[in-house]
């Protein structure tokens, strides 16, 4: 019999995933679709709560998360967008002056790999009649 | 205590490291990083990691999962949903993270499904996957970014953020198993059982008195006293997981603790002896019964006096053979209604309306305050 514990287990994982996503990746749209992982994780257990006590109590909880993560995320995403104005990235480590007094700025060492960009295509100007070889005239 | 023992009884066993351990070094490898590395590693990491939190399932929380199809369905989602986890946390490109994540809401929205929810499913199905996730694409398509970017190729720190993101699973499965594994309980009683069934004693547990012994204490054989210490810690973990109540202390669960310490302290001071196979009887049939129905208790199947039950939830009463030995007729899954939107939306509007309107107007001021935040395009070209 699948139990309560079980689903305790899922929800567990997908919780600590989101909490490792959200500490290491520095994209922010990552950052926040981590978060709401972790989100996922809580209403795994409201759910299985729900059905252990046999009571809809832990499914309104979860009607709730989603009101508030659809909120977050109408807000979170307005952020951002006003974020990647101001410095043209999604970099968070971008935003590191804001961090704690006391603690040294991080920089980055390693180089990124290059990678060589295709350059976009370029389509013949319009108006202009392209070249095309003479005909021989026959007279 | 033994750390690193393959019985669940100790803290940190092979079923919970095998997973947390694997499943760090999985996502450990796999993060981004500037220098590339082969996924091979990260891989087979990742497999071992799936396969040891599938044994955990499996055997890690108590009991066992039988070949049913909800069995295979559960295994199914769970298994989808933590593998694209993964993928999501450890994928360089953020669209690819974000479709990542549309499946494990579906796979979550499957799991929903299972514990008997499919309004939320359906909900979750489309609020999640379909309209966040799509805002989400936007934004990742309106700032787009050529080339290599240090945003999403880099990681910050991500040995430290594995290593405590998998401490707190780790902590987060050993609790489970210290509160819902009780085999090591089940032990207990089923030794209780066989010694106040047995009609002679096993010479094992017999303590060897001479004349002049009188008024020392008494000195229990290894066998017995490893008994009697499990049957201790037994009562503890029992104990420890009921909450402390006021109410009638001369009945019921008080009333069953107090004798299963009783007969502990007795087996404690009484030398097992032949001639008193008939105490040692008693106190063992005593410590097998208090057990099994703190046991049941523990487990939802009995109700204890003082707990208030959900309208929607049975229980089987707690009985007693005709030769005394007990009889639980337990595991009766408590029913969820029938109608779930019904029951959801009744719940919802009785006891919960000021929640409910307090979330629209956290709506409303969201929207407004997306409005103000991402309105206007003020951009100043560089």
């Amino acid at each position: 019999m699948i139990t309560l514990s079980h689903y305790l287990a899922v929800g567990a994982a997908l919780f600590a995933l989101g909490m490792v996503g959200f500490l290491t990746r520095r994209n922010m749209i990552v950052m926040f679709l981590s978060a709401e992982m972790m989100l996922q994780g809580v209403a795994i257990n409201f759910v299985a709560f729900s059905r252990h006590h046999g009571n809809m109590h832990g499914q309104v909880f979860t009607l709730f998360i989603i009101a508030v993560a659809a909120c977050e995320a109408g807000i979170a995403l307005a952020l951002f967008l006003s974020l990647y104005r101001r410095k043209r990235t999604l970099d968070i480590s971008e935003w590191q002056d804001l961090r704690e007094a006391g603690l040294g700025a991080t920089a980055d060492t390693e180089p990124l790999p290059r990678t060589v960009e295709e350059p976009d295509p370029v389509l013949t100007k319009a108006g202009v009649a392209p070249k095309r070889p003479m005909e021989e005239n026959r007279v | 205590m033994i750390l690193l023992a393959d019985t669940t009884d100790a803290a940190l066993n092979w079923t919970v490291l095998t997973p947390v351990v694997a499943g760090a070094l999985a996502v450990w490898y796999l993060l981004p990083t500037p220098r590339k590395r082969p996924a091979f590693g990260g891989l087979i990491a990742g497999g071992v990691a799936l396969a040891g939190f599938a044994a955990f399932l499996l055997h890690g929380v108590g009991h066992t999962a039988p070949a049913t199809v909800e069995a295979a369905l559960f295994f199914g989602f769970a298994g989808s949903a933590v593998l694209f986890a993964v993928l999501m946390i450890t994928n360089p490109n953020p669209a690819r993270s974000a479709l990542c994540f549309a499946m494990v809401v579906l796979s979550t929205c499957g799991l929903f499904l299972l514990l008997a929810a499919p309004f939320l499913m359906a909900a979750t199905i489309i609020i999640y996957a379909g309209a966040i996730i799509v805002t989400f694409l936007f934004v990742i398509m309106l700032s787009h970014q050529h080339g290599p970017s240090s945003a999403d190729l880099r990681s910050r720190e991500p040995a430290l953020a594995v290593g405590t993101g998998f401490v707190l699973l780790a902590t987060l499965l050993v609790g489970l198993q210290r509160v819902y594994d009780y085999r090591s309980v089940q032990a207990v009683i089923d030794e209780s059982n066989a010694l106040a069934k047995s009609e002679k004693i096993d010479p094992e547990y017999l303590t060897a008195r001479r004349d002049g012994d009188m008024g020392k204490p008494v000195d229990l054989t290894p066998r017995a006293k490893a008994y009697v210490g499990r049957a201790k810690v037994a009562l503890a973990r029992l104990k420890l997981a009921a909450r402390e109540t006021p109410g009638d202390t001369d009945l019921g669960w008080h009333a069953e603790v107090k004798a299963a310490e009783y007969a502990i302290a007795d087996l404690e001071r009484t030398p097992f002896k032949d001639g008193d196979a008939e105490a040692i009887r008693d106190e063992t049939s005593t410590i097998a019964r208090s057990l099994t129905y703190l046991k049941a208790v523990r487990e939802g199947a009995v109700a204890p006096d003082d707990v208030t039950l959900s309208p929607y939830g049975r229980v089987e009463q707690i009985g007693a053979a005709a030769d005394g030995s007990p009889i639980i007729t337990i595991t009766v899954p408590k029913k969820m209604p029938a109608a779930n939107v019904a029951a959801l939306g009744r719940v919802l509007f009785t006891d919960h309306l000021l929640a409910v309107e307090l979330a629209g107007t956290l709506l409303l001021v969201a929207t407004v305050g997306a409005i103000v935040i991402a309105g206007g395009r003020r951009e100043t070209a560089r």
